[in-house]
C-alpha cells in the first residue's frame, strides 16, 4: 500500500505538467518576500490554480449576483435545467403546503418536501436559544436596545422574516416604518442606504423582494455592514434559491416567509455571531489546518480517488477549518459559498448523527438552482466533517459509498490516524513566530484565497475582547480596502493596542502589537513573519488543489 | 424689521471638488456635490394635517420636494433605536439630507446631491452614476445674529419669525459653497496671528485704552490679516462671529482698499486723510447729513440667556477692531465720529508696526523653500486652526494645495477621531505614495501630509517627530 502512496504522488507530477517539484519550486518562490511580490509567488500562494473563484477580500458584495454566475455555468446544464425543473415542482409543493395553512406535517405529501422539511428540521434542530432570545426580546428595554448590532430581514410588504434579538411579532409596526422609510425614498426613484446617528448607524440593503437592515454601534463602515448583510440574504437563498424565493412573493406579496424558513433562525444567528469574529468572513477566504503536507496530500488524493459521475465538490473540513477540498475540473467555488456551508454545518449538531442529505443553494454559484450535499462526519469524537456536492438528487448512496471509499482509503494508508493527531492541535500560538510584541496577526494569501492566523492570545479570548480585536480588523480592512480612498498602508497606534494594516498585490495583513510596540519593531516583525510564513507555508495552506 | 438677520451656521460640506470638471484622459464628467434643499421645520406647528409646519424652506433645481425630506419625521425608525439621540443624516443613492436641531422642536434639514459621475454611455443617454461622498455637515449652533427662534416666536409669532429667517438665510445659502468646504470648515477654528510679546501688549494696552475712553464699549475683538489676535468674547461667539467676519464682511469691502487711494473705485469714504480708518458696519461716510448710524444687532451668549449687543467693526489697513455695544444704548452721530477721531489714527499706526515685525519675523531663513510636508493643525481647546495646506482662505473658495483625495483622506481619519475618544495616530500609504499621518492627542489634532515615496514608517515616524518639535 505505501507504493500506492508514492504511484500517486508521481501521477500526480505528470498530471500537472506545469507544475514543477516543490523542492525546485522553492528556489523560484522568493524567500524574504518584498513588497514588490507578485500575485502567485507571496508565501501560501497556490502553486496550480487556486481552488477558489478569485476574489478581492474588498468585493462588494452587493453587487448584482448575475454577473458572476455566467461564465461558470457550463455545468452540466441539462443538469440544472432538470434542477430547475425539480425545483420548480418542489416550490408548487411547498407553495401548496403554505396554502394548506400549517397542516404541512399531514402524511401524504411528496417525497420532496418531505425531503426539504427534514433538511429544515436537521438543520434546526440545534438548541433554539442560541443567544438567549427571550432575555432581550422586549424591544422596549435598554437591553435590547443597547445590542451592538441588530438586523432584520424583511419582506416588501413589511413582513418580518428575520430579528437577531427579539421576537419578529412584538416588531412588525417597527418593521412597517423600515419599510415604509424605504418605500418612501424609492417614491423618488431613490434608494436609501443609510441613516447615521450620533453613535450608530442604520444600513438598509434592497435585495428584491427582500430588505434588510442593520444597526450598528460598531465602528464598521456602511460598505461592511452592507456586506454582511448580503451574507444573511444569500443565507436565505442558500435555503431557498431565488427562483423560489421570487415565484414566492409573486404568488402571493404578503406571504409571511417566516413559514417557510421557521427554526433556521439560528443558521442567522449563527452567520452574525462568526462575522463578528471570523476573520475568513471578512477577507473572502478560509483558513486550513495546519497539517503536514504529506499527510494533506493523501487526504486530496484519496477525496479525489472517491469520485462520482454527479460530484462537483468534495470538501473536507475540521470544525471552521479546511482540510482538503477537490473539485470538478474547472468548476470553483466561492469563498462566500464554502462560508455558507461552513456556517450550515456549524449550528447545527444533527449532522453528527448520521448522514445528513439536504438541498443546498450556493448562491454565489448559481443563484437559482439547488445542489444536494451528503453531510456526515468521518468519525463521532473529532470535528471532521465531509461535504460532498452532487448536482443529483437521487445521489444519496452513490455519494454515501464515495464516503466509504474514501473512509477506507484513508485508512488503509494510515492517514487518518495522522489526521486525528494532527487536530489535537488545530492552532498555533504566535509565539511560534518569535516575536514577543506581536500579539496576533491574520495573512492572506490573495491568489489562493487561503488565510492563517494563529489563536487568540489569553488578552482577547473574552468575548467581547475577540469582538473588539475583530472590530479594530474590520475597521483596518474597511479603511484600507476604502471604494473611494483605497490605502497601501496603516499604522494604528490606539490605547490598548499597536495595529498594522499591509496590502500588497500578492497579500493582506493585519498585526496586532502590544501597546509597547514601536513602529521600528513593526517593521522588522512584517519581514520576519512573512519569512516565517514562508517556512511554514506548506503546513498551513493548501499549496496544490487538486481536481478529479 | 430691519434688523440684520446674520446667523452663521452651516459650514463645512464637503471636499473640494470643483464641479462640474472634467477628469482628464476620459470623456467622464465630474459634478461636485450640490445643495438641492434647506429647511427649517417645526413639528409642534400645525398639529392637524396638512397644515404648513415649516418656517422656511429653499429648493434648488426644485428636484425634491420638502414633503420628501420632511416626512422623514413622521416616521422616525430612529428613535427606536435610541430615544435620546435623533438620526444627523439620512443618505440615499442620490442625496444625502442632515438634520439638525439647534433648539427643541425646531428642526434644519439640509438636502444635498450626491457627487457623481456623468459617462457618455454608447446608447446615447447618459448614464449616471452616482458616487458615494463622505460629505460633511456640521451646522454650528449660534444665537449670534439672530437669538433663539423661540424668542422670535414669542415677540413676533411665526410671522415674524418666517419673515426672518427667509431673509437670512435666503442670503446665506447663496453664498455658500458646498463643493469647497474641507477639514478646515470641519473645525471651524480660528486662526491666531502669530505675534511678538512687545506688540502683543501694545495691542491689548490699546484695547484697553479704547474700553476707558469709549464706555459704552462692552466687548472688543482685534483682527489683523483675517487673523485673531485679542478677544473679549466667549470662544464660541468668537468663533461664530470670526467665521461670519472672514468669509463674509472683510471680503465684501476688501476691494476699495486694493484700489488704490487715489483711484476713482474708492469711494468718498470718511474723508479724512489724517489715518485709514473706516467704518465696515454702520455708516460708510460720517461727513454724510444723511448718513444713518445703525449697526447690526449680534446676540451672545452668556451665563444666564444671552444679550443683544451692537456691532461695530472699524478697519484700518489690514488691523480689524470690532466693538460690541449693549443694544439698548443709542448709537449717535457724536459716538461715531467720536469713535473715528479716537481708533482711526492709534490703529492705523498700531496696523503699521505689527506690518512690519511681521515682515521682520517672516524673512527668517529656512521658511522660504516649499516644504515637503504640509500640515493642518486644531486645538479643541482654544479653538486655535493653522493649515500650510490651504493657500489663502478667500470668501468663496478654499484655495488647497493638495489634491481632493488627499483631503479627503484627512477627512476620513477626523471622522475616525470623532468616534472614539482615546488618542489614537494613524499613519497610512495612499495609493499614490503620500504618507499621511493623523495624530490626536487631548484635545489637539495634527494632520500631516508628506510627499516621500520611498521613506518607510520608521522614517516618516522621525520626520514628523522632528517638524513637529520644530514646529
Amino acid at each position: 500500500m505505501a507504493a500506492d502512496v508514492h504511484n500517486s504522488k508521481v501521477n500526480w507530477d505528470i498530471q500537472n505538467e506545469s507544475l514543477a517539484p516543490i523542492d525546485k519550486l522553492r528556489i523560484e518562490r522568493s524567500d524574504s518576500p518584498t513588497p514588490g511580490i507578485v500575485e502567485g509567488t507571496e508565501p501560501g500562494a497556490a502553486q496550480e490554480k487556486a481552488m477558489f473563484v478569485h476574489t478581492q477580500s474588498f468585493e462588494d458584495l452587493t453587487a448584482e449576483t448575475r454577473d458572476t454566475v455566467d461564465g461558470d455555468q457550463e455545468v452540466e446544464s441539462c443538469d440544472l435545467t432538470k434542477l430547475s425543473n425539480d425545483l420548480s415542482q418542489l416550490s408548487t409543493h411547498l407553495l401548496g403546503q403554505e396554502e394548506e395553512q400549517g397542516e404541512a406535517e399531514e402524511k401524504g405529501e411528496d417525497q420532496k418536501v418531505e425531503m426539504f422539511d427534514e433538511s429544515l428540521a436537521s438543520v434546526t434542530s440545534q438548541d433554539s436559544s442560541p443567544c438567549g432570545r427571550e432575555d432581550i426580546c422586549d424591544i422596549t428595554s435598554d437591553a435590547w436596545r443597547n445590542q451592538r448590532k441588530h438586523v432584520f430581514v424583511l419582506s416588501e410588504a413589511g413582513k418580518p422574516i428575520y430579528s437577531r434579538y427579539g421576537t419578529e411579532e412584538a416588531l412588525s409596526s417597527t418593521m412597517g416604518v423600515m419599510m415604509a422609510l424605504v418605500s418612501f425614498v424609492e417614491a423618488d426613484k431613490n434608494m436609501i442606504k443609510s441613516i447615521h446617528g450620533d453613535g450608530y448607524k442604520v444600513v438598509f440593503l434592497r435585495k428584491s423582494p427582500l430588505v434588510l437592515v442593520s444597526v450598528a454601534r460598531t465602528r464598521q463602515s456602511e460598505q461592511e455592514l452592507s456586506r454582511e448583510l448580503c451574507y444573511i440574504y444569500y443565507q436565505i437563498v442558500s435555503l431557498l434559491t431565488i427562483t423560489q424565493l421570487n415565484q414566492i412573493f409573486e404568488r402571493k406579496q404578503n406571504y409571511d416567509l417566516r413559514r417557510l424558513l421557521a427554526g433556521s433562525e439560528h443558521l442567522n444567528d449563527n452567520l452574525l455571531k462568526q462575522l463578528d469574529r471570523d476573520p475568513g468572513f471578512l477577507l473572502s477566504a478560509v483558513t486550513c489546518v495546519p497539517l503536514a503536507v504529506s499527510t494533506r496530500d493523501i487526504i486530496t488524493s484519496s477525496l479525489q480517488a472517491a469520485k462520482a459521475k454527479n460530484l462537483v465538490f468534495s470538501i473536507l473540513l475540521a470544525g471552521n477549518q479546511l482540510v482538503s477540498l477537490v473539485r470538478k475540473k474547472d468548476q470553483y467555488l466561492h469563498p462566500m459559498d464554502l462560508h455558507l456551508l461552513l456556517n450550515l454545518v456549524g449550528s447545527s449538531s444533527s449532522f453528527r448523527e448520521g448522514e445528513g442529505w439536504t438541498p443546498i443553494c450556493l448562491p454565489k454559484f448559481n443563484p437559482s438552482g439547488f445542489f444536494h450535499a451528503h453531510i456526515s462526519y468521518l468519525d463521532s469524537s473529532s470535528d471532521l466533517c465531509l461535504i460532498l456536492i452532487s448536482t443529483s438528487r437521487e445521489d444519496f448512496f452513490c455519494l454515501s459509498d464515495c464516503k466509504h471509499r474514501f473512509l477506507e482509503r484513508l485508512w488503509r494508508r494510515n492517514a487518518f490516524q495522522n489526521l486525528l493527531e494532527a487536530l489535537q492541535t488545530p492552532t498555533y500560538p504566535v509565539d511560534l513566530v518569535g516575536i514577543p510584541e506581536l500579539r496576533h496577526f491574520v495573512y492572506k494569501s490573495k491568489s489562493s484565497g487561503l488565510y492563517t492566523s494563529p489563536e487568540l492570545p489569553p488578552t482577547y479570548l473574552v468575548d467581547e475582547e475577540q469582538e473588539r480585536l475583530m472590530g479594530l480588523y474590520q475597521y483596518l480592512h474597511g479603511r484600507i480596502h476604502n471604494s473611494r480612498n483605497p490605502l497601501r498602508y496603516i499604522y494604528h497606534c490606539g490605547q490598548r493596542e499597536n495595529l498594522l494594516a499591509w496590502v500588497t498585490s500578492g497579500f493582506e495583513m493585519y498585526l496586532c502589537f502590544s501597546p509597547l510596540g514601536t513602529k521600528v519593531l513593526a517593521m522588522n516583525t512584517v519581514t520576519k513573519l512573512l519569512k516565517w510564513i514562508r517556512k511554514e507555508e506548506d503546513r498551513l495552506f493548501i499549496l496544490s488543489p487538486q481536481t478529479y | 424689521m430691519k434688523t440684520v438677520f446674520v446667523k452663521y451656521l452651516s459650514i463645512c460640506l464637503c471636499f473640494p471638488f470643483h464641479s462640474p470638471r472634467m477628469a482628464s484622459g476620459s470623456q467622464e464628467k465630474l459634478y461636485g456635490p450640490s445643495l438641492l434643499n434647506f429647511f427649517i421645520y417645526n413639528p409642534k406647528f400645525g398639529p392637524r394635517e396638512g397644515e404648513v409646519r415649516w418656517l422656511f424652506s429653499h429648493m434648488f433645481e426644485g428636484s425634491v420636494s420638502w414633503h420628501n425630506s420632511i416626512a422623514i419625521f413622521l416616521f422616525p425608525p430612529h428613535r427606536t433605536f435610541c430615544p435620546t439621540k435623533p438620526a444627523k443624516s439620512l443618505h440615499t443613492q442620490k442625496n444625502r439630507q442632515f438634520f439638525f436641531e439647534p433648539e427643541e422642536h425646531f428642526w434644519m434639514v439640509m438636502v444635498v446631491k450626491n457627487p457623481m459621475i456623468e459617462r457618455p454611455s454608447k446608447g446615447g443617454k447618459p448614464d449616471l452614476e452616482y458616487q458615494e461622498e463622505e460629505i460633511f455637515f456640521a451646522l454650528l449652533h449660534s444665537q449670534l445674529f439672530n437669538g433663539r427662534f423661540s424668542k422670535a416666536m414669542d415677540e413676533g409669532g411665526v410671522a415674524l419669525l418666517r419673515e426672518r429667517l427667509e431673509k437670512f438665510f435666503y442670503r446665506y445659502l447663496q453664498a455658500l459653497h458646498l463643493g469647497s468646504c474641507d477639514l478646515l470648515d470641519v473645525f471651524g477654528g480660528i486662526s491666531f496671528f502669530p505675534l511678538d510679546k512687545m506688540t502683543y501688549l501694545k495691542i491689548q494696552s490699546f484695547v484697553n485704552q479704547m474700553e476707558q475712553s469709549l464706555n459704552l464699549v462692552k466687548y472688543t475683538a482685534f483682527l489683523y490679516n483675517d487673523q485673531l489676535i485679542w478677544s473679549g468674547l466667549e470662544q464660541d461667539d468668537m468663533r461664530i462671529l470670526y467665521k461670519y467676519l472672514t468669509t463674509s464682511l472683510f471680503p465684501r469691502h476688501s476691494e476699495p482698499e486694493l484700489a488704490g487711494r487715489d483711484s476713482p473705485m474708492r469711494p468718498e469714504m470718511s474723508g479724512n486723510l489724517l489715518h485709514y480708518g473706516r467704518f465696515l458696519t454702520g455708516p460708510t461716510n460720517l461727513k454724510d447729513p444723511e448718513a444713518k448710524f445703525r449697526f447690526p444687532k449680534i446676540y451672545v451668549n452668556t451665563e444666564n440667556g444671552y444679550e443683544e449687543l451692537h456691532l461695530i467693526v472699524y478697519k484700518a489697513m489690514s488691523a480689524a477692531v470690532c466693538f460690541m455695544i449693549n443694544a439698548t444704548a443709542e448709537l449717535t452721530r457724536e459716538f461715531c465720529e467720536q469713535l473715528d477721531n479716537l481708533v482711526g489714527p492709534r490703529l492705523t499706526l498700531l496696523a503699521s508696526d505689527i506690518c512690519e515685525h511681521h515682515n521682520i519675523n517672516r524673512r527668517t531663513p529656512g521658511l522660504e523653500k516649499e516644504p515637503h510636508f504640509k500640515f493642518i493643525y486644531f486645538n479643541h481647546m482654544n479653538l486655535a486652526e493653522k493649515s500650510t495646506i490651504h493657500m489663502r482662505k478667500t470668501a468663496s473658495v478654499s484655495l488647497t494645495s493638495v489634491h481632493p483625495d488627499l483631503m479627503k483622506i484627512l477627512g476620513d481619519i477626523n471622522s475616525d477621531f470623532s468616534r472614539v475618544d482615546d488618542d489614537e495616530e494613524i499613519i497610512v500609504k495612499t495609493m499614490t505614495d503620500y504618507w499621511v499621518v493623523g495624530k490626536k492627542s487631548d484635545q489637539r489634532e495634527l494632520y500631516v501630509i508628506l510627499n516621500q515615496k520611498n521613506a518607510n514608517l520608521i522614517e516618516v515616524n522621525d520626520l514628523c517627530a522632528s517638524q513637529i518639535l520644530a514646529g
